[in-house]
């Protein structure tokens, strides 16, 4: 008896809490924040389609990052605690249109400062302004060459 | 008396930390049935057919709303109606690094019925993405498989559009950044010393 009254208190406590819990989180911010991290493919970081997300970053993955930005996959900003920022707009473009603004820093560490969003787990940002481009920082073709092999440098044609 | 409502009230404690001690993936819904998605072995895959409206990420978190949802300079996500939560759109289903927009854009601000795979298992960052592979305005029967991006790539490369290869291999934004900078980005000096040393 007492047993089958502690699990229901159990299963009600569950319950309750999961009640309470909303099935989807409002919007929140439209703070202006300001974020230093590397600009991503957010496709390939997510999905592991290409294997890890060390692998998926860097000069390794440069020239696949080029690809998905030119592919109209949302690019992100990743901060070095992990947290990824969906880029919403960039100085004023939208991230689609056909510029090469979002092709030139593909693979950058930048710190950009911006209006922040916070919506059912995930980070967004609209880049107003680019405080620094310190370029590409991370060398990691020299441990995983390119991510895919096939987007390595090949050989000019005679 | 006193002692049991002590022991129910500690059990009621327990079994909300147990639930608050759940991975999200663990709460989340599933929405599996009937979906008739290709499963690609990704990270988190789950498969997903569900129905919601197509938006415009920036008008529904900021308010900045554009005429026919940017026309297909922006990313767009699904307003999933079972549960309200706005679901990033990464990926068609074409297996050639394609974006979403272009196949969501047709029904910007529509309610719609998608199939596809969830993906994602983040450590940090708690949410799932998703492939949309098919795609039906709400009340038709017909599905559409996800494939627009390079039909409309060629519309607006049609110098490029004709050429041997996969259209990455064409594409006049990617090359031009490539011969700036090389493969990995650094310089023609990395790329240089990559062939040499893979010989």
């Amino acid at each position: 008896m007492r047993a089958s009254k502690i699990k229901t208190a159990v299963l009600a406590g569950a319950a309750a809490l999961l009640a309470l819990t909303p099935s989807s989180k409002a919007a929140t911010g439209g703070d202006i924040i300001e974020i230093k991290g590397e600009v991503i493919d957010t496709w390939c970081y997510f999905s592991g389609v290409m294997g890890g997300t060390d692998a998926v970053v860097g000069t390794a993955h440069h020239t696949c990052a080029l690809w998905c930005a030119a592919g109209g996959i949302p690019v992100g900003v990743r901060t070095e605690d992990g947290e990824v920022y969906m880029v919403l707009k960039y100085q004023g473009e939208e991230p689609l249109s056909q510029s090469d603004t979002i092709m030139e820093v593909q693979s950058d560490t930048i710190t950009a400062k911006g209006k922040h969003f916070l919506r059912d787990g995930l980070n967004y940002i609209i880049v107003e302004n680019v405080v620094a481009n310190e370029g590409i920082l991370n060398l990691n073709h020299e441990d995983f060459g390119a991510v895919p092999p096939f987007s390595a440098p090949k050989k000019p044609k005679k | 008396m006193l002692k049991a409502t002590r022991s129910s009230v500690r059990a009621a404690l327990v079994g909300a930390a147990f639930a608050l001690a759940l991975p999200a993936s663990a709460l989340a819904q599933d929405f599996s049935e009937g979906s008739n998605a290709k499963e690609w072995g990704l990270a988190g895959e789950e498969k997903a057919m569900f129905s919601g409206k197509v938006v415009d990420f920036l008008c529904e978190l900021a308010g900045d709303c554009a005429d026919n949802c940017g026309g297909g300079n922006r990313n767009l996500g699904i307003l999933r109606a079972k549960d309200n939560k706005l679901i990033a759109v990464l990926k068609n289903r074409q297996p050639a690094f394609n974006g979403a927009a272009e196949d969501l854009l047709p029904y910007c601000n529509k309610d719609v019925d998608v199939d596809g795979v969830l993906i994602g298992d983040d450590e940090v960052v708690k949410a799932k993405f998703y492939m949309v592979q098919f795609i039906r305005e709400a009340g038709q029967s017909e599905w559409k498989k996800t494939t627009l991006w390079t039909k409309q790539w060629a519309k607006k490369n049609p110098e490029f559009a004709k050429g041997k290869g996969p259209w990455f291999r064409r594409d006049p934004r990617v090359a031009k950044q490539i011969a700036a900078t090389g493969n990995f980005g650094i310089g023609k000096e990395a790329d240089e010393k990559f062939i040499k040393d893979n010989e």
